[in-house]
C-alpha cells in the first residue's frame, strides 16, 4: 500500500507530463481535462498516502552502503504533500485559463505535471541523497517553465536562475556527501550528534548546506534569481516561486537541521548565530527592497523571499516553538502568496499592465480581485483574523521567549520587517481603490475581473486563509507535533 | 448571549445594509437607522443587567485563535458599551440629514460605519488583551474610509497619515503583547494580576519594555503625543459624523487599552506611572495650545479632543503614582476622575461635532473667518453649543467641572505624599490649570464667532441670518438632547453614582465635596486664566484687523518635521544607501562579474594549457594513429586471408596489373562488402570500447 501510492504520486505526474508531450495535444479542452484529471488522481494518490500514513522508509536502490534512494511519509512529508497536492490542482485551473492565448502549451503543462512529481519526490523523500535528486531534478524541469515566453528577459531570467540553483546544488552535494558518510543514512527526527565526530568540521558542512540549499530559500547573496523570474507566467510565479519550489528549500533547511543534524547540538554555536543573522538580515533588506520596487509581480517576489526568511529565522531558532513557527508560517505564507500572486496575475492578464503605479484606480474595475487582493494582504500583514497572524504571533513569541540576544535582534528585524511589509500590500491596495485625484486610469477603460476558472482558486485560497484564522488550532497541533518529533 | 449580539450582529447588518443599499438608497437609510437603534436597545438591557447583577465574565468562543477570545461585564465596559452605541446611533441620526445632497459611496461609508460599531464594541467588552487587540485592528482598517471618505488631496494625505500610525501602532501594540505573553504567559484580563505577582523580579525590565510598546500602540489610537499627528488632521477632513465617532469613541478606545493594562499590570510601576503622566502631560498642553491658534472649526475641536485625551492620561499616571504611595481611597478617586472624564468627553465631542456639522452641511465650510455669525439668531443651536462650552471648560455644576476636580485633586494629592517629587508635581498641577484655561478660551473664541460676531461681508451676516431652519427635527434632538445631558452629569448624585459604577466601588467618591472651596477654587483659577488668555492672546494678539489669524507656524508641524522625512526619506535613503553599495559593490559584481570572471579565466587557463590542445590535437591525433595502424592491420589481415583461402581469384588477378596496384585492387574489392557494412563500424567502436575500458580497469582499479 505505502509503496503504491508514493511511487505512484510520484510517477503520475512525471508520466503525465511526458505523454503529454508525446501526444501533442492540439485541442484545448482535451488538455486540460487531461492535466486535470492527472493532477487531481496525483492528490488522490497523496492524500491516500497522507491519511493512511505514516510509513516508514523504502528503500529503491542503495548504492555505496549507506546512499540510498528511499521514500517515506512522515509528519513533515505529510505538511508539505498536503500543502502543495491541494495547491496543484488549483492552479492548474488557474493556468488554463490564463495560458488561453499562450504558445507551446504542451511544453508548459507537461513540465508543469512534471513539476508537481519532483515536488512530492521531495516531500516523501527519505533520506539526504534522495532529496538531492529530486532537487536537482525540480532545477532542471522547472527552467523551461521560467524561460517560457523565450523573449530576451525570460532567457536571461533563466540563465540566472539555473546558474544560482546548479550552483547551490552543486555546494549543497558537499553537505549531503558528508553526511550521509558520517553516519545519517536515512532521516529521523533529532538526527545525528555530529559532536562525537568532528564538531568543527560538520558545523562548516552545515554552513555549506544552508547556504546550498539557501539559494532555493532566497537567504541574503543568493536571492537574485528570485525576482527575476517573475517574468515567467503568473501560475508558475504563483505556485513555484511562491510556495512549490521556494518552501522545498526551506524545507531542505529542515531536513538538515532536525532530521540530519541534531538542533540540540547545533543550538547555541557560531554557525547558527551566523545562519540566524542571515535570515534576520534577508527578511528586512528584502522588504525595503520591496518597497523600493516598483514592478507588480517583482514586489510581491522580493516580499516572498523576505517571508521565506520568517521560516527560516523561526526554523533556525532550533527549539520545538521556533519550528512550530517556521513551519506553520511555510503553510499560511504559501496561501496568502499564492492567491496574491494570482490576484496580481488577474490585473495584469485584464489591464495587460504590470507596474504598480499603473494600478490607480483599478479596484474600480476589478472590485473582486483587488478586494480579494487586500483581504490577502491583511494576511501578509499580520492582521488578526488572517492566517498570517497565526504564524507571525508564533515567530514573535519563539523569537521572545528564545532567550538569546540572536533571537531578540531577529525579533527587531522582524518588525522592522512587518512595518515595511505593510508599506508595500497597503500601498497597492490604496491606490486601486483612492486614486488620488486624476490619476484615476481605468475610468473609461473596459478592464474587467476576470472569468470563474481564474477567480474560483483565488476564492478557495482566501477562504483557507480566513478559515485558518479563525481556526489555527487543529493545524497548529499537528505542527507542534512534528516540532516535538511525535510523528 | 447579549454581548455576542452586539459585538457580531453589527458585520451582519453591514452586509444587509450594503445590499439593500445596491437596491435602494431610503431603505438602506431607514435600515441603517434601525439597525444603530437596535444596537442601542441591547446595549441598554445590558447595562441594565450589570446594574442588576454586577461584573460576570461573558461568553467565550473557544477555538478561535487556538486560545479562543473571550468577553467580560463590569460598570465600566457596561457604560462604554452603552456610549458606543449612543453615539453611533446619534451620530447614524445627523447622518441622515448630512449627507442628504452628498451621496456618493455612502453604501461603502454606511457598511464600515457598522463594521466599525461592532468592533468598538468587541474592544470595549473584550475579556483579554487578544480579543481587545483582534477587534482594535480590525476597526483601525474599517474606520480608515472614513477619513478618506471626501477623497480630495487633504483626505488622502490625512488618511495615509492615520493609516500608517494605526499599522505602527498596530505593531508596536503586537510587539508588546507578544513581550507579555512572553513574560507572564497569559493575556487575559482576569489572569494577569496573578500572572504578574507570580512572575520574577528578573522579568521587570522585560515587562515594563512591554508596557511601553502598548502604551505608544493604543496611545497611537488615543491620541497622546508623541504619536498625535493623525488626529488633528484626520478628524477636519473626515465626514462631521465620523468626526465625532473618531473622536469620542474611537480615542477612547486607546484609553481602553492603556487604562485596562494599567490597572492589571502597571498600578504598581511608578516609573511607568511617570511615563504615563509625563507623555499626558505633554499631551494635554500641545492639544490646548494648538486649539488656542487654530482658525478652523473642526480642527479646534479635534485639537481640543487631543488635549482631554490628555487630561485623562494625566488622570491614569497619577493613579499609578497614587497606588504606589499607598493611597489606594485617592487612587480610586483619581481613576473614577479619569474615567468620568472619559464619558464627560465622549458626550460633550458628540454634541460639538455635530454642531460643527451643521455649520458645514448648511455653509461647506469651517474657517472661522467665513462662518463668522452663523448662529446668531439660531437660539437651539446657541443654546446646545453654549451647554458644550460650559460643560468642556469645567464651570461649577456641569459635567467637565466634576472630573477635572477629580484630576486636579489627585495631582494634588501626589503632590502630598510624594514629597521627593512635589516640585514636579506642582509644575504640573499648573500645566493642568493653564491648560483648563485654554479649554474656556478657545471654546470662547468658537463661541463668540459663531454666535456673538457678525461677519465682515454684510451680505453673507444676512444670508446667515435668513437660515433660521438650518437642521431637521432629528438633527436638532441629536445636537440638543445630548447638551442637555451635561447639566445631569455635572450633580453629584448622578456623577458619584456613576463613579462608583464605573470603578466598582460604591463608595468611591464619598469624600468628594464638588463645591467646596478647595474645589471651586481650582475651578475659578482655572476659568480665570481662561479669560485672561482670551482676551488678552486671543483678541490682541491672534486677531489681525478683525480677523482671526492662524500664527502658528507652518513648518512646526511633528508629522512634516520628523516623521514623513524619517519614513520617506531618511530611513529610505539610509536603506538606499547599504542596498546600492551591497548591490554595487558586493552581490552583483561578485556573481556577474568576479565571480564568474573568476570562473572564466580558470577555465580559459585550463583550456589554453591543456583542455583545448588536448581535445583538439593530441586525442585525435592518438586516433588518428590508432585508426591507421588498425586499418592497415586489418587490410593487410583481410588480404592475408584473401590470399590464401580464395587462390583463383588472385590468380586470375595477376595476369592484369603490376603488383602494386593488384595489392591496392585486391584490398579494395575483398573489402567493399564488410567496410560498407555500417554494423562493422560499429563492431570497431565497441572493440575501441572494451579496450578503453579494460586499460581504465586494469590501470585504476
Amino acid at each position: 500500500m505505502g509503496n503504491i501510492v508514493i511511487l505512484g504520486s510520484i510517477l503520475l505526474p512525471i508520466l503525465g507530463g511526458v505523454l503529454l508531450f508525446g501526444m501533442n495535444l492540439q485541442s484545448d479542452r482535451a488538455r486540460n481535462w487531461f492535466c486535470e484529471c492527472v493532477a487531481c488522481v496525483t492528490t488522490f494518490f497523496v492524500w491516500a498516502a497522507i491519511l493512511t500514513g505514516p510509513y516508514e522508509a523504502v528503500t529503491v536502490y542503495s548504492f555505496a552502503r549507506s546512499f540510498t534512494v528511499s521514500f517515506h511519509v512522515d509528519g513533515m512529508s505529510m505538511m508539505f504533500a498536503g500543502m502543495v497536492s491541494l495547491m496543484w490542482p488549483l492552479v492548474l485551473l488557474y493556468a488554463f485559463e490564463y495560458m488561453e492565448h499562450a504558445r507551446h502549451k504542451n511544453g508548459f503543462f507537461g513540465f508543469f505535471l512534471m513539476t508537481y512529481g519532483v515536488t512530492l519526490g521531495i516531500a516523501f523523500s527519505a533520506s539526504m541523497t534522495t532529496l538531492y535528486v529530486f532537487f536537482e531534478m525540480l532545477t532542471l524541469v522547472t527552467i523551461p517553465l521560467v524561460s517560457h515566453y523565450q523573449d530576451h528577459e525570460s532567457m536571461y531570467a533563466g540563465r540566472i536562475y539555473a546558474a544560482y540553483t546548479i550552483g547551490g546544488a552543486a555546494v549543497a552535494l558537499i553537505a549531503v556527501v558528508m553526511t550521509t558518510m558520517q553516519g545519517s543514512s536515512l532521516f529521523s527526527f533529532g538526527g545525528v550528534d555530529y559532536r562525537n565526530v568532528s564538531a568543527g568540521l560538520m558545523q562548516w558542512i552545515y554552513l555549506l548546506g544552508f547556504f546550498g540549499f539557501g539559494v532555493k530559500a532566497a537567504v541574503f547573496p543568493l536571492y537574485r534569481w528570485l525576482p527575476l523570474a517573475s517574468v515567467a507566467p503568473t501560475p508558475v510565479t504563483a505556485l513555484l516561486h511562491a510556495v512549490a519550489v521556494v518552501n522545498s528549500g526551506v524545507f531542505a533547511i529542515v531536513r538538515l537541521t532536525y532530521y540530519t543534524y541534531s538542533p540540540d547540538a547545533l543550538r547555541g554555536t557560531w554557525v547558527q548565530a551566523v545562519c540566524l543573522l542571515t535570515a534576520a538580515f534577508t527578511l528586512t533588506y528584502e522588504a525595503v527592497l520591496g518597497v523600493r520596487e516598483r514592478h507588480f509581480k517583482k514586489r510581491l517576489a522580493y516580499s516572498t523571499v523576505s517571508n521565506l526568511s520568517y521560516m527560516l529565522f523561526g526554523i533556525l531558532l532550533m527549539s520545538p516553538v521556533g519550528m512550530t513557527a517556521g513551519v506553520a508560517h511555510m503553510l499560511f505564507h504559501g496561501i496568502t502568496k499564492i492567491s496574491l500572486f494570482m490576484c496580481a496575475g488577474a490585473f495584469m492578464h485584464s489591464t495587460g499592465n504590470s507596474y504598480i503605479y499603473e494600478i490607480n484606480g483599478a479596484g474600480k474595475r476589478m472590485p473582486v480581485t483587488f478586494a480579494l487582493f487586500t483581504l490577502n494582504g491583511f494576511s501578509l500583514m499580520g492582521i488578526p483574523l488572517f492566517c498570517g497572524f497565526v504564524s507571525k504571533w508564533n515567530l514573535f513569541t519563539a523569537g521572545a521567549s528564545d532567550g538569546t540576544w540572536v533571537g531578540l535582534t531577529g525579533m527587531v528585524c522582524l518588525a522592522v520587517g512587518a512595518f515595511f511589509c505593510a508599506i508595500y500590500t497597503m500601498s497597492i491596495s490604496i491606490r486601486a481603490f483612492f486614486p488620488f485625484g486624476g490619476t484615476d486610469r481605468y475610468r473609461t477603460s473596459t478592464a474587467s475581473d476576470p472569468g470563474a476558472l481564474m477567480l474560483a482558486p483565488i476564492l478557495v485560497f482566501t477562504a483557507a486563509d480566513l478559515l485558518f484564522g479563525l481556526f489555527p488550532g487543529p493545524v497548529m497541533t499537528f505542527i507542534g507535533n512534528i516540532a516535538s518529533g511525535l510523528i | 448571549m447579549l454581548i455576542l449580539i452586539l459585538v457580531f450582529a453589527p458585520f451582519l447588518f453591514a452586509a444587509l445594509s450594503y445590499a439593500a443599499g445596491k437596491k435602494k438608497e431610503s431603505l438602506r437609510d431607514h435600515l441603517v437607522l434601525f439597525f444603530t437603534m437596535a444596537e442601542l436597545f441591547a446595549a441598554v438591557v445590558l447595562f441594565v443587567t450589570v446594574i442588576r447583577n454586577g461584573a460576570a465574565a461573558g461568553p467565550g468562543i473557544g477555538r478561535v485563535f487556538t486560545a479562543g477570545i473571550s468577553f467580560t461585564t463590569d460598570g465600566f465596559r457596561a457604560v462604554y458599551a452603552l456610549v458606543t452605541a449612543l453615539m453611533w446611533a446619534f451620530t447614524t441620526w445627523f447622518s441622515m440629514e448630512y449627507f442628504r445632497e452628498e451621496r456618493r459611496g455612502l453604501n461603502h461609508y454606511y457598511a464600515f460605519v457598522l463594521m466599525t460599531l461592532g468592533a468598538t464594541e468587541g474592544v470595549m467588552l473584550s475579556g483579554d488583551l487578544m480579543t481587545t487587540f483582534l477587534f482594535f485592528e480590525i476597526l483601525s482598517l474599517t474606520s480608515f474610509t472614513w477619513v478618506i471618505h471626501e477623497e480630495t488631496p487633504g483626505a488622502v494625505r490625512a488618511a495615509y497619515t492615520y493609516l500608517f500610525v494605526a499599522v505602527i501602532g498596530g505593531l508596536v501594540l503586537f510587539m508588546g503583547l507578544v513581550l507579555l505573553q512572553s513574560s507572564l504567559g497569559t493575556l487575559s484580563f482576569g489572569e494577569l494580576k496573578s500572572a504578574l505577582e507570580a512572575s520574577g523580579e528578573g522579568q521587570r525590565g522585560r515587562i515594563l519594555a512591554a508596557g511601553v510598546c502598548i502604551l505608544l500602540g493604543f496611545g497611537a489610537k488615543a491620541g497622546m503625543f508623541p504619536v498625535h499627528i493623525w488626529l488633528p488632521k484626520a478628524h477636519p477632513v473626515a465626514p462631521s459624523p465620523g468626526s465625532a465617532l473618531l473622536s469620542g469613541v474611537l480615542t477612547k478606545v486607546g484609553i481602553y487599552g492603556i487604562l485596562m493594562t494599567t490597572l492589571q499590570v502597571f498600578a504598581g510601576d511608578e516609573t511607568f506611572g511617570w511615563i504615563v503622566l509625563i507623555l499626558g502631560t505633554v499631551t494635554m498642553f500641545l492639544g490646548a495650545l494648538l486649539a488656542l491658534f487654530s482658525v478652523n472649526l473642526k480642527r479646534t475641536l479635534a485639537c481640543s479632543s487631543m488635549s482631554q485625551i490628555g487630561f485623562i492620561l494625566v488622570g491614569t499616571g497619577m493613579m499609578v503614582l497614587l497606588t504606589c504611595a499607598g493611597d489606594m481611597e485617592g487612587a480610586a478617586e483619581t481613576l473614577g476622575g479619569a474615567m468620568l472624564h472619559m464619558v464627560n468627553h465622549s458626550m460633550l465631542k458628540l454634541c460639538l461635532f455635530c454642531a460643527a456639522g451643521v455649520v458645514v452641511m448648511n455653509l461647506h465650510e469651517l474657517e472661522l473667518n467665513k462662518i463668522r455669525g452663523f448662529g446668531r439668531n439660531k437660539l437651539l443651536f446657541k443654546a446646545a453649543f453654549f451647554l458644550g462650552l460650559v460643560g468642556i471648560s469645567g464651570v461649577p455644576l456641569f459635567n467637565g467641572y466634576a472630573s477635572k476636580t477629580l484630576l486636579h485633586e489627585g495631582i494634588v494629592m501626589g503632590a502630598e505624599h510624594l514629597a521627593g517629587c512635589a516640585g514636579i508635581l506642582h509644575a504640573i498641577e499648573w500645566i493642568f490649570l493653564i491648560s483648563g484655561g485654554c479649554t474656556f478660551a478657545y471654546m470662547l473664541k468658537l463661541f463668540i464667532c459663531l454666535f456673538v460676531e457678525k461677519n465682515e461681508d454684510p451680505e453673507k451676516q444676512k444670508r446667515y441670518d435668513g437660515m433660521t431652519a438650518c437642521m431637521n427635527a432629528g438633527s436638532s434632538i441629536v445636537v440638543f438632547g445630548t447638551s442637555l445631558l451635561f447639566p445631569v452629569l455635572g450633580q453629584k448624585p448622578v456623577f458619584g453614582w456613576l463613579a462608583g459604577f464605573m470603578t466598582g466601588e460604591r463608595e468611591v467618591l464619598h469624600h468628594f465635596r464638588p463645591l467646596s472651596w478647595e474645589c471651586i477654587s481650582g475651578g475659578l483659577i482655572s476659568l480665570g486664566i481662561g479669560a485672561f488668555l482670551y482676551l488678552v492672546l486671543i483678541r490682541r494678539v491672534l486677531m489681525k484687523d478683525g480677523r482671526y489669524v492662524n500664527l502658528w507656524p507652518e513648518k512646526l508641524d511633528l508629522e512634516d518635521l520628523l516623521y514623513r522625512p524619517l519614513l520617506t526619506r531618511w530611513l529610505p535613503g539610509a536603506g538606499g544607501a547599504v542596498a546600492r553599495f551591497l548591490d554595487g559593490f558586493f552581490t552583483r559584481p561578485f556573481f556577474t562579474r568576479d565571480l564568474f570572471s573568476c570562473l572564466k579565466g580558470l577555465a580559459r587557463f585550463l583550456e589554453g594549457l591543456f583542455t583545448l590542445p588536448l581535445f583538439t590535437k593530441w586525442i585525435p591525433l592518438c586516433f588518428a594513429v590508432i585508426g591507421r595502424a588498425l586499418e592497415t592491420s586489418v587490410d593487410a589481415f583481410v588480404v592475408l586471408m584473401r590470399r590464401t583461402m580464395v587462390r583463383e581469384k588472385t590468380a586470375a588477378g595477376k595476369k592484369s596489373a603490376g603488383a602494386g596496384q593488384k595489392l591496392l585492387r585486391t584490398t579494395e574489392e575483398a573489402l567493399s562488402p564488410v567496410v560498407g557494412n555500417f554494423s562493422f563500424a560499429l563492431m570497431l567502436s565497441c572493440i575501441g570500447i572494451v579496450v578503453i575500458l579494460g586499460v581504465l580497469v586494469l590501470f585504476i582499479l
